[in-house]
């Protein structure tokens, strides 16, 4: 299983309802195996995407390659997809049994091989002894494994699942996130996951796909998308993040200046060749995380400016503090991090600090 | 409702006993004068007897009539759930031209029966079709079929737009999706609809009087009867249709309210 | 169904055929016999045969012979009669089931409703022979003394029409009074106790008002039921109860006037549009904006 062969490709996809456009041109790959999340906004598109892959809408205009096969007028019941739908769609009049066989039965399979598989599948998802309950006698964790457990019976190549924890409390999804991710590592089967959840998308994904206003801003691993957002969206729908406007300066080998109303920040724009290739005087955005800004110490020449902290807020492991920075006219408003001490923070509220941020923990976004 | 003082409740409870008393007390004559022999308007308590309804087991007349009655109830249900679930299937989800045929399906509903039924009556004679028990299955149909539409309709919509969507995605073709589907998730508001379809085929009096032939329902041929006056084993016969309607009444409450809400725990 | 699935042949062939059904259906066995009732209203009779000849002749009769206007009048006013009196009936029988809690409520909701799927014809039987001179309604009015003797007026005239058709129609004023009656918010009631209003206020100021508009249904409803019920004034209204509805069957039976009764049946359906419009116009609750 390589992670590096595309299992499918969308290319050039335009979706529209009537005259009213939802997708934009849309380019993507999923590598075999991945987990792949498209992470957007509501209103972003993600979930056209995965009905489109699914079969479950017509596509516009461009087209959707399986292992280099056009599938875009394949049939939704003829796709080797299957999709783990938001509200479950659970078939209430079917035991949990019948509803994971059901994709197997429809196929036509010898009940005995049905009655094999399905006892594995519930055994994979940990719901063998809940097999001849109906949907309504399940809790709604429970009710998303056997969603699962269908989806997965089938073998599919592809497991589209539609934000399917959104309908579960807090506790109970950080658990279905984990037991997700183990049994895609189990079963070694490529997942596509939509969610709205930043959080979600970190913590499952080996790749993000952020989607805003019909448009893919960005594709790449969280940790990529952490540090080098490529737009002012990504930076700032992604984290927690602190940004100031200002205009590039010439570029100084793998960093580059910008002139803000902090002054000139210099940031690190190693491996984007955009940044790189920005003209001088372009508006952009010093980008840094609060977790990089600290109070500044000798050691510290460049990215320093000085700012009054305006509020603290204790958040258990860490402390973070609002600070305006800046003049009065072009005031800033800036967030910073730190680990919480238990003899209390070292800093003061109202009180005016010098601060600073290293070089390579800030980057660039374009305006 | 707010705590009310006390004498406008009682008044509130005699009015609604009252009520209750007067919507109950035709249904009463009947039950008692099927085990009680009346003479005169009295009634004579001491002697309960089943003889009116052994008078009635052999009256053919009658329980021929209740066997057309029955046939055509049916026939009436069988065609207008068929019809009834194929237009509620067809227009669920479509919205060009559905109200106003929506509408028309309602008409025979709203319209008071003797127009639905001079109608028919007027139409069956324009087409050459003779009055038979065929023509009275077709009124009645025509009358229940709102019924049945809007039962099964407001199931469609009550129903999951992802269930059918959850089914294709699993690989299953049209035709298995509606019949292991659609259709099973359908049966319970069919059935109901069914049994008010069969209850109000059961007692249709003013548009089978229209547009019956010489076979007569139940409910025409008491209606006969009844300018002669009836003989004992009517009664028994009422009191029987009157158990047999509440166990329908009892049953459709139960189909009409569905499976999920009977069995959801939380 | 969904889109992207391509259908096979057969599958589209059956949804042409539903397709067909569904306009289809509600055409023929609906809008043409209603359409064919309206023109025969403008053909005429010869010697028991119908003339298909067009003419207003049957209006024209309708509004000038001094028979049909005034039952047509009389009618009305014995439907609109009918309307009051259920829902005198029915109001408070339905505000009391809302009085009540959970199961109880819709248990007796129930059981106000069951009679209504109870046979028909048995139902004015029975209540003839209540009305009637051996009746219970008589020997109950002799025995406490209201009447000397059992007296004839309560059947087989226009009082015995009124009578049976409210009793008969009672629970079509129930249901919708009540459904009006349970929407209405609690929490309303209780600010307005808050507000320092008595029981009766609260009652006349916020509950009558925002339950109108089911008394409009019940009483279109009701009126509608009634006005197109020939069968109850035939079997207790005697010679002297002579209602629209009579006359309109006649004109199938007896007199054998099919254009004539089309006609009558135009007028008819005419006043029953107009309750169901009226019905609905304050049937429309304003409730909902409070």
């Amino acid at each position: 299983m390589s992670q590096n062969t595309d299992l499918l490709t969308l290319r050039s996809v335009s979706k529209s309802y009537g005259t009213v456009p939802v997708l934009h041109d849309i380019d993507l790959s999923v590598r075999d195996g991945e987990f792949l999340t498209v992470l957007g906004p509501s209103g972003s598109g993600k979930t056209t995407v995965l009905r489109l892959i699914g079969g479950l809408e017509p596509l516009t205009a461009g087209e959707i390659r399986l292992d280099g096969q056009d599938i875009s007028r394949m049939p939704i019941n003829k796709r080797p997809f299957n999709t783990v739908f938001q509200d479950y769609a659970l078939f209430p009049h079917m035991t949990v049994s019948g509803n994971v066989g059901y994709g197997l039965s429809v196929r036509h399979v010898q009940r005995k091989e049905i009655a094999r598989r399905v006892a594995e599948a519930l055994e994979l998802v940990q719901l063998g002894r809940f097999a001849d309950r109906f949907p309504a006698q399940l809790s709604g964790g429970q009710r998303q494994r056997v969603a699962l457990a269908r989806a997965l019976i089938c073998q599919p190549r592809l497991i589209l699942l539609d934000e399917p924890l959104a309908a579960l409390d807090l506790e109970l999804r950080r658990q279905m996130q984990e037991f997700l991710k183990s049994i895609q590592r189990e079963i070694k089967t490529t997942f596509l996951f939509v969610t709205h959840d930043q959080e979600e998308a970190i913590g499952m994904a080996d790749r993000i796909c952020v989607m805003q206003a019909g448009h893919i801003r960005q594709l790449g691993t969280p940790h990529e998308l952490y540090y080098k957002p490529n737009c002012e969206f990504v930076a700032r729908f992604f984290g927690e993040n602190n940004l100031v406007a200002g205009k590039l300066g010439p570029v100084q080998g793998e960093q580059r200046p910008i002139e803000t109303a902090l002054g000139r920040l210099i940031c690190s724009i190693s491996g984007q060749p955009h940044l790189k290739a920005a003209p001088d005087g372009a508006s952009a955005f010093a980008a840094f995380r609060p977790e990089a800004l600290h109070l500044a110490d000798s050691t510290d020449g460049d990215n320093r400016f000085s700012g009054t902290i305006a509020d603290l807020a204790f958040a258990g492991s860490s402390t973070v503090a609002t600070i305006t920075a800046g003049a009065d006219t072009a005031a800033q408003r800036l967030r910073l991090r730190t680990p919480s001490r238990i003899d209390g923070s070292a800093l003061r509220s109202g009180e005016t600090v010098s601060l600073s941020f290293a070089p390579h923990e800030g980057h660039l976004v374009l305006a | 409702m707010n705590a009310l003082p006390r004498p406008s409740t009682i008044f509130l409870a005699v009015i609604t006993t009252l009520v209750a008393v007067l919507l109950y007390s035709p249904l009463f004559v009947p039950i008692v004068s099927s085990f009680f022999t009346i003479s005169h308007g009295d009634v004579d308590w001491s002697s309960p007897t089943l003889s009116t309804y052994r008078a009635l087991a052999e009256n053919h007349d009658i329980l021929a009539a209740l066997r057309t009655t029955l046939i055509v109830g049916l026939c009436t249900v069988v065609l207008s759930v068929v019809s009834g679930t194929l237009l509620a299937l067809y227009y669920h989800g479509r919205r060009s031209g559905r109200s106003i045929l929506q509408f028309i399906i309602f008409l025979p509903f709203l319209m008071p029966p003797i127009i639905s039924g001079l109608a028919l009556l007027i139409f069956f004679r324009e087409i050459g079709l003779e009055r038979s028990l065929l023509t009275v299955v077709i009124g009645h149909t025509v009358f229940v079929l709102a019924i049945v539409y809007r039962t099964v309709l407001m199931r469609l919509q009550s129903m999951s737009r992802t269930l059918v969507e959850a089914s294709y995605d699993l690989g299953a073709t049209g035709w298995q999706t509606f019949w292991r589907i659609i259709l099973p998730n359908l049966s319970s508001a069919m059935v109901g609809g069914a049994i008010l379809a069969f209850a109000l085929s059961f007692d249709e009096t003013m548009i089978t009087i229209l547009v019956t032939g010489t076979q007569s329902t139940l409910p025409v041929r008491l209606w006969a009867m009844m300018r002669l006056g009836f003989s004992p084993d009517i009664n028994a016969l009422v009191a029987l249709i009157l158990m047999f309607t509440v166990l329908l009444c009892v049953l459709a409450a139960r189909f009409l309210i569905p499976r999920q809400m009977a069995t959801e725990r939380s | 169904m969904s889109a992207g699935v391509t259908t096979q042949p057969a599958e589209r062939r059956l949804s042409l055929l539903v397709t067909v059904l569904a306009f289809a259906l509600p055409v023929i066995f609906v809008l043409v016999p209603l359409a064919i009732f309206l023109v025969y209203s403008f053909f005429s009779v010869d010697q028991g045969t119908i003339v298909y000849a067009p003419t207003l002749g049957n209006y024209v009769r309708f509004f000038t012979d001094p028979i049909f206007l005034p039952v047509f009048w009389n009618t009305i006013v014995l439907c609109v009669s009918v309307a009051v009196i259920c829902i005198l009936l029915a109001y408070p029988a339905a505000y009391f089931l809302t009085t009540l809690r959970g199961r109880w409520r819709y248990a007796l909701l129930m059981l106000l409703l069951v009679p209504l799927l109870m046979s028909y014809v048995i139902k004015i039987y029975a209540i003839r022979s209540i009305l009637g001179l051996n009746g219970f309604l008589n020997k109950a009015l002799v025995a406490i003394g209201i009447l000397q003797q059992p007296s004839t007026l309560f059947v087989f005239n226009m009082n015995a029409i009124l009578l049976t058709l409210s009793l008969l129609l009672i629970p079509f004023a129930i249901l919708p009074i009540f459904l009006s009656l349970e929407r209405i918010p609690q929490t309303l009631l209780r600010a307005s106790d808050d507000l320092g209003a008595s029981g009766l206020q609260t009652f006349l100021r916020i509950t009558l008002p925002l339950s109108l508009p089911g008394v409009a249904s019940a009483a279109s409803f009701v009126f509608v039921l009634a006005i197109g019920d020939f069968l109850t004034p035939q079997m207790v209204g005697g010679i002297s109860g002579f209602t629209f509805g009579r006359i309109l069957y006649s004109q199938f039976g007896t007199a054998y006037n099919w254009p004539f009764g089309a006609a009558l049946s135009v007028a008819l359906a005419i006043v029953v549009i107009c309750a169901i419009l009226i019905g609905e116009r304050f049937g429309r609750s304003r409730g909902t904006s409070v």
